[in-house]
């Protein structure tokens, strides 16, 4: 939370001072001399800053930003706010009783239907014909016939995991233990001490699977830096592939250097993702508090904060790494080719973190895939959320990050250096990584 | 060779290119390239496709690596402070298509070292001084090609650079256009900028530039005044002797050459040891003479006889 924190002042800093730039901007005076380039006062990171503010600029200016972070914000409304909606509605299960019903038994199968999430509805039936009717049409979900039998419409499959079908599986092992009672002539109070019976303690050597909320926050956080990832590194390629494109980056490239050219759109369209997924992030906290959502019951908010530092940690890896690809291209179509094996990775630690959030077991392969810089991003947040890493495994897994991305964008400045003046055909890697090229 | 440049070395600032040697595989591209850009002067710089102009532009912003050779300015290698200070228009113009012009203008002048209200004040500047100045709210991509090249001039003018680079600026241009570009670029050498310009339209060139530097093959074959250029070799005279169609009168001349006789007009080439007025008297005496004039060497004719 505390990166959150700094990110959003950072984004606000960089906002008023663009707002100040514009103030100045509309007091400067009318025509003169122009005025000759000599020690201006240059911004705190100098070129780099600069890039980096017209990045931001262009980005918040654009309609894809804009209308993309609308359409998010409705994404993870629609995610928050439709389960606590379904969750509001109380299901309710007509049950057609034939012939007597004790009290007791009436009590015991709403303590069932509770423990179910359900309220039961008695309907009276005069007759067991008239039972099957209402069967038939549906107003009825099951009933119960001279407390010995139950019938339904349709049979039970094994694997129907209804409210119906689990109600009828609970009320038939009900009914039958009352009878067995009543057959071995027990006393009401020997049937109360057995039916009040408790299960034994299990004492597992594993911990227990999460919870339904961190199962939800852990697939969230994925779906939001899997999108997010991809969004800005497309947002990387595509800007350096459209500067090399239009000739622009030779201008540039005359007053400042490469890596200053680079970081700077790096920097820029990180503040800008940044921003954004802050404000998606606090977004989702703000309406799950103000529902009542799961969101953040149990780890979940471990995990969400683990899912922010992996989403910065993962923008910072793979922002290198298309921005290298995007400076051997300068056409869209060249563009896709070079995009989708650097996809691949990304997509493959998305997918089986999916899986792994949902069933909670990780596999020995998955927890590999936590420490490898492309699938850490999605891995490990999972990991941290299911509450199988432990604070050095997680410290350990940025530490290679770290180091994997300083020698990432040490390679991608190589690179970009070489390919981004080399214009007329796309550039092969080969080209630009042998010592000898230049 | 006739004469590296090296005079008008007034005002602010020497460009240097010492041995500039690059290799494109097999292709030589600079050939131990050298010659130098006096300040305050418009100096074309010509040669035929691939002769390696653009190659030495970009190398003098570090934009291609050198195998040998060096860049100096003021006698101090060029590095990044320094291009600082210098305006280039590449070949392939190069602009953001999506960003208003204003706002690109004052984003390479911020990048060139101007603070934003310089910034701001110079692009009002130029764009007025170039007639953009109801466009700095449009778009790049939404200018005509002629005035994305005022806006292309405009960027590499923004931070009023001691030296300017430009790589073809009037390719492309109608006569409008190149007016004004070229009386900007007169301009600023006036004002004790270097102006190192490339171009095909040698007739415009030698409108524009105090001097040339002409390579072919990544080599320097004749630099200089264009004034010195046009009146160097052997003297060349035209004569018209009425009622004379052939010029027969200065064939028996000696030391004099009659390279054409057309329509009345004799153009002669005289040795050093001719006396113009012997030639003359001899015209006078073939009858009334109604032209007698000293011809300079047109631009183009030096650049052809430098790559004969």
């Amino acid at each position: 939370m505390k990166l959150a924190l700094v990110l959003a002042i950072g984004g606000v800093v960089l906002a008023l001072r663009l707002w100040r730039h514009r103030r100045r901007r509309s007091r400067a005076g009318g025509a003169g001399a122009p005025p000759r380039a000599r020690s201006a006062a240059q911004p705190p990171l100098g070129d780099v800053g600069l890039v980096a503010a017209r990045e931001v600029r262009e980005r918040v200016r654009g309609r894809i930003l804009r209308i993309g972070t609308l359409l998010m914000l409705a994404v993870v409304a629609a995610a928050i706010v439709i389960p606590v909606l379904d969750r509001g509605k109380a299901s309710v299960q007509s049950v057609g009783v034939v012939g007597p019903l004790a009290a007791q038994l009436r009590a015991d199968v709403v303590a069932t239907g509770t423990k179910l999430s359900t309220s039961v509805r008695f309907v009276p039936e005069v007759s067991t014909a008239s039972a099957d009717r209402d069967l038939r049409s549906g107003r009825v979900d099951l009933v119960i016939v001279n407390a010995r039998e139950l019938r339904v419409n349709r049979a039970i499959a094994t694997g129907d995991m209804s409210t119906t079908a689990l109600l009828v599986r609970a009320l038939a092992n009900d009914l039958g233990v009352e009878e067995a009672f009543e057959t071995a002539g027990l006393t009401a109070a020997q049937a109360a001490h057995l039916a009040g019976a408790k299960p034994v303690p299990v004492v597992s050597l594993q911990r227990a699977p999460p919870s339904g909320a961190t199962t939800t926050t852990s697939v969230f956080g994925l779906i939001l830096v899997f999108v997010m990832l991809q969004q800005y590194s497309t947002w990387i390629l595509v800007g350096v592939m459209e500067e090399k494109a239009s000739r622009v980056v030779e201008v540039l490239l005359a007053t400042v250097r490469p890596i200053q050219l680079l970081t700077g759109k790096v920097l820029g369209i990180g503040i800008v993702a940044f921003a954004q997924a802050t404000l998606i992030v606090a977004f989702a906290l703000v309406l799950a508090e103000a529902v009542g959502s799961d969101l953040l019951r149990g780890t979940a908010p471990l995990a969400l904060v683990s899912t922010f530092v992996w989403l910065l940690l993962g923008y910072s890896f793979y922002c290198w790494v298309y921005a290298a690809a995007g400076s051997m291209a300068e056409r869209q179509e060249q563009v896709q080719s070079l995009a989708f094996p650097l996809v691949v990775p990304a997509l493959v630690g998305y997918i089986v973190s999916l899986t792994v959030a949902s069933s909670g077991s990780p596999t020995t392969f998955f927890e590999v895939l936590a420490y490898l810089p492309p699938t850490a991003p999605f891995a490990m947040p999972v990991l941290v959320g299911i509450g199988r890493a432990t604070w050095w495994e997680f410290a350990a897994s940025v530490v290679v990050s770290i180091v994997c991305t300083v020698a990432v964008a040490h390679l991608a400045a190589r690179i970009y250096r070489r390919a981004i003046l080399r214009t007329g055909r796309r550039v092969r890697l080969r080209e630009v990584v042998s010592p000898a090229s230049s | 060779m006739s004469e590296v440049a090296s005079h008008g070395q007034v005002g602010r600032g020497l460009l240097e290119l010492e041995g500039l040697t690059r290799h494109y595989g097999p292709v030589t591209a600079l050939d131990g390239l050298s010659f130098s850009v006096p300040a305050g002067e418009v100096v074309g710089f010509l040669g035929p496709n691939g002769a390696g102009k653009t190659t030495t532009m970009r190398a003098i912003f570090g934009l291609t690596d050198l195998e040998a050779g060096t860049v100096t300015w003021r006698g101090s290698p060029v590095g990044q402070a320094e291009r600082r200070r210098f305006g280039y228009m590449p070949e392939e113009r190069g602009l953001y298509p999506n960003m208003l012009v204003g706002e690109q203008l004052e984003y390479l002048g911020r990048l060139h070292g101007l603070s934003t209200s310089d910034a701001v004040a110079a692009t009002a500047v130029w764009l007025e001084r170039l007639e953009l100045a109801d466009r700095a709210k449009s778009k790049v991509e939404a200018l005509s090609h002629g005035n994305q090249q005022r806006v292309q001039l405009a960027a590499a003018l923004v931070h009023d650079p001691e030296l300017l680079v430009l790589d073809e600026p009037l390719a492309g241009l109608d006569p409008t256009g190149i007016d004004a570009i070229g009386a900007v670029l007169v301009e600023r050498a006036r004002a004790g900028c270097c102006v190192l310009f490339s171009s095909h339209q040698l007739d415009l060139v030698e409108d524009l530039c105090e001097s040339v530097t002409i390579i072919d093959h990544g080599r320097l074959v004749v630099a200089g005044k264009v004034d010195d250029l046009a009146t160097s070799g052997p003297r060349r005279l035209v004569v018209r002797v009425e009622g004379d169609r052939q010029a027969a009168w200065a064939k028996g001349l000696a030391g004099v050459t009659v390279s054409e006789s057309d329509g009345g007009a004799a153009r002669l080439v005289l040795d050093e040891s001719v006396d113009s007025d012997s030639v003359l008297r001899a015209a006078m005496a073939a009858g009334r003479v109604t032209e007698f004039t000293f011809e300079r060497r047109r631009l183009s004719e030096v650049f052809r006889e430098a790559l004969a």
